[in-house]
This record gives structure tokens, C-alpha cells and sequence, in this order.
């Protein structure tokens, strides 16, 4: 009898210690303008980042980790050090592939489809995706931080993501972001030493 | 005329030796009956590829992941570096089954050769219908999806995969780097087209 009072208590505290409640609008306004207004204020971030890729099928999650730099309003350059080297470089109307010190470029001036993609990872850097049009938001209190779920209206992007989560601390800035594929399968990325409008040297974005 | 058919019915014959004869394959007396590929065998391994593919002249990168699912079956995933699924397959016995696949590339053509390419890839055993030797390779014949292949064993470690038609290689799977039944470098390389898939563990 007693095992089965444990029991109870411990899926009961499991599911308090993960929960998530949902936001008033009240506090779901107020996360959004602090995020808004920090975003607006980021002139460059750096940071390290560790992804982890789940698929339901494998043991482990498979982990890669690396280092990603922003520049507003849209140069990105996210580059993966270990396990392998691998950086994609979002610059004007380029996208500059290194792939294990094979280079590469690809024009997206003219490609509707990568500036939105240009757009969307500049957006999940900062967080600031708040836009309806795009997006079903929903918000969540979790422990001292805040999770934002946006789920794309659009088709073409919900084909490959069913929803992305943001994970924010208590100043509005990105812990962490999900994204889950319609199968459930999903990619996970937890930054660290994250830097706002520190200087970045010019070469970090020349290819 | 005489001249033009026996030059005629001496290429057919040309053409019609078999890759065995050819390539001076000397028949073993051996009766091994199982051909057996190792790379993919454990079920508690998550086999994990930096991939690079050459396809003409344009190149392609991402991620393979492989994992044996139980004793026949195999589920393999292509991703881009950042996560993304370009595809994804299941294999049992020797059927094929797509779980997903880009819109782009959902093409008959495409999903013949990735499947015929990766069914004997992954493939873990086989009958042999034919036992050769070449100096110190160990060579059996055998088929998968009604195509003749040929493993060759260095001692024991699988260095290649021959997939032969009318004699003539169409494609062949490189191993490399073998360590404890796991290949750290695998080549598929096409002969007829310019198509070429480089895998490194990592």
C-alpha cells in the first residue's frame, strides 16, 4: 500500500516539478514588450550553442556544438565546430556554405523561400516572432522563465516544423529553442555565454 | 558482311563474360553459404555519418543516421547539418518504406536508387550462390533486390560491394577503416552516372 502512496506522490511531483501554466494576457503582454524591447536594442550577439538532435528511433540524441554570431538587422552565421566543421554565413543577398573547409555560396536575393529563412533565424535568435500573421503563440510560465510556443500558419514551413519553442529567462533574452517536426522528432538548442552588443571582429563574417 | 557479323557476335561475347571470368576470379572450393555484412548489425548502436554527396557537378551535405531497428529491419534518416529531415526510410526484410521525404525529391527515379542503394548497404545477411578467390580476397557472389553483387573479404573484414549488371560494375560500395564492426569511411560510388555519396563516421 505504502509503495503504491509513493508512487503516486512521486508522478504527482514529477508532474509539478515540469509544469508549465499558461500565462495571462496580462503577463504574456509584458513578456512580449520585454522581449521586443531587448530585441530592438540588439545591435550583435555571440554565443556558444549545443543542439541536440532527437529521433524517437536512436539511444542518444545525437549532440553537436559550436558557435553562432548576429549582426542586425539579418547577418547570421551559425557555425558548427565539433563534431564536424560546418558553418552557413547569411549575409546580404548570399548564403556562404563552408562545409569542412569546402566553400560554397548560394543567392538568395532571388529565392523567396531562403529569405524567409534569413528572417525566421534572425527572429528565433532574438525571440522576437511575435507576429500573429505567421504564427499561433502561446505562452507558458516555467519555473523563473517563460516558454513561448509558436506554432507557422503557413504550410511550407509547418510541413517541416509543427511548432517552435523559446525558452526566455526573467530579462527577456534566449535560453533555448525546440523545434518539433510533425512527427514529434524535434532539434533542441541551449545557448551559453551568450554576449549582447559586444564587439565582433569584422572576420567572423568574411568568407 | 561475314567480317561485320562475327565482329558483331564477338563483342556480344566480349560483353557477356561474366565479371568473375573477367576480373580472374579463381572459383573456391569453399562452401560458405552466408554472406554476411557487419556495419550495420548491433541494435544498441546509433550509427552516425557526416555525409557528402557529389551528384555531376553540384554538391550536397548533411547527416546519415542509421540504426538497426530489430533482426531484419533498418531505419535510416538523411538530415542537414542544422537538424533538418530531408529524408527518411525504413527497411524491413526487403521492403521499403518512406516515413518522409522533401517534396522536391519525391521523385520515382530518385526513391528507386536510394533504395536499391541502401538496401545493400545495409543488408546483414545473404545467401551465397558462388564462392571465389583473388589472391588473398574472399570473394561470394550473391543478390539483393534481384541484382547480382559481389562481397569482398580481406581476411575477414568486408573492404567492398560490387553491384554488377551485364558484367559491368554499376555501383560499388567502399569500407574503410573498419574497427570493431563499425566502417568510419564508406564510399558508394555509381559508375553509369555521375553520383557519389561519401560517409564519415563521427
Amino acid at each position: 500500500m505504502n509503495k503504491i502512496v509513493y508512487f503516486i506522490f512521486f508522478i504527482a511531483l514529477g508532474t509539478v516539478a515540469t509544469a508549465q501554466t499558461k500565462m495571462s494576457h496580462q503577463e504574456a503582454e509584458v513578456l512580449k514588450s520585454k522581449v521586443k524591447n531587448t530585441a530592438d536594442k540588439t545591435q550583435s550577439i555571440s554565443s556558444n550553442f549545443t543542439q541536440y538532435k532527437h529521433l524517437d528511433f536512436l539511444s542518444n540524441d545525437i549532440e553537436s556544438t559550436g558557435k553562432l554570431y548576429f549582426k542586425a538587422p539579418n547577418t547570421v552565421k551559425w557555425e558548427y565546430v565539433k563534431p564536424f566543421a560546418y558553418s552557413v554565413l547569411f549575409k546580404g543577398e548570399t548564403l556562404y556554405i563552408n562545409n569542412e573547409g569546402d566553400k560554397s555560396n548560394v543567392d538568395i536575393g532571388s529565392n523567396k523561400l531562403f529569405k524567409e529563412l534569413n528572417t525566421l533565424i534572425a527572429a528565433s535568435i532574438k525571440g522576437d516572432m511575435f507576429n500573429t500573421d505567421y504564427f499561433a503563440i502561446t505562452y507558458f510560465k516555467k519555473d523563473k522563465n517563460s516558454e513561448v510556443h509558436f506554432a507557422p500558419k503557413d504550410p511550407k514551413l509547418s510541413d517541416f516544423i509543427k511548432v517552435f519553442h523559446i525558452t526566455f529567462n526573467s530579462n527577456g533574452d534566449v535560453l533555448e529553442l525546440k523545434m518539433v517536426e510533425p512527427s514529434n522528432d524535434y532539434t533542441q538548442i541551449i545557448f551559453s555565454n551568450r554576449e549582447i552588443n559586444k564587439v565582433i571582429p569584422d572576420a567572423v563574417f568574411a568568407q | 558482311m561475314r567480317y561485320l557479323l562475327s565482329s558483331i557476335s564477338l563483342l556480344i561475347m566480349v560483353s557477356c563474360v561474366s565479371y568473375p571470368k573477367k576480373n580472374n576470379f579463381v572459383k573456391s572450393e569453399i562452401n560458405t553459404t552466408q554472406v554476411y555484412n557487419p556495419y550495420f548489425s548491433n541494435v544498441t548502436k546509433d550509427y552516425v555519418y557526416k555525409a557528402n554527396l557529389e551528384f555531376y557537378k553540384k554538391k550536397f551535405s548533411g547527416i546519415v543516421i542509421i540504426k538497426k531497428i530489430s533482426d531484419q529491419e533498418h531505419r535510416l534518416v538523411f538530415t542537414t547539418e542544422m537538424g533538418n529531415k530531408i529524408f527518411d526510410f525504413s527497411f524491413y526484410k526487403n521492403t521499403f518504406k518512406v516515413n518522409h521525404i522533401l517534396e522536391d525529391m519525391n521523385k520515382k527515379i530518385i526513391l528507386n536508387t536510394l533504395q536499391r542503394d541502401f538496401t545493400s548497404l545495409l543488408k546483414e545477411y545473404n545467401y551465397s550462390r558462388a564462392n571465389f578467390l583473388k589472391q588473398n580476397v574472399k570473394i561470394q557472389e550473391t543478390k539483393v533486390l534481384d541484382k547480382t553483387h559481389f562481397y569482398f573479404y580481406d581476411s575477414t573484414t568486408l573492404t567492398k560491394i560490387v553491384r554488377v549488371d551485364n558484367g559491368k560494375e554499376k555501383v560499388v560500395y567502399y569500407f574503410s577503416n573498419s574497427k570493431n564492426s563499425i566502417a568510419q569511411q564508406i564510399l558508394i560510388e555509381h559508375k553509369n552516372i555521375k553520383l557519389k555519396i561519401h560517409l564519415k563516421g563521427i
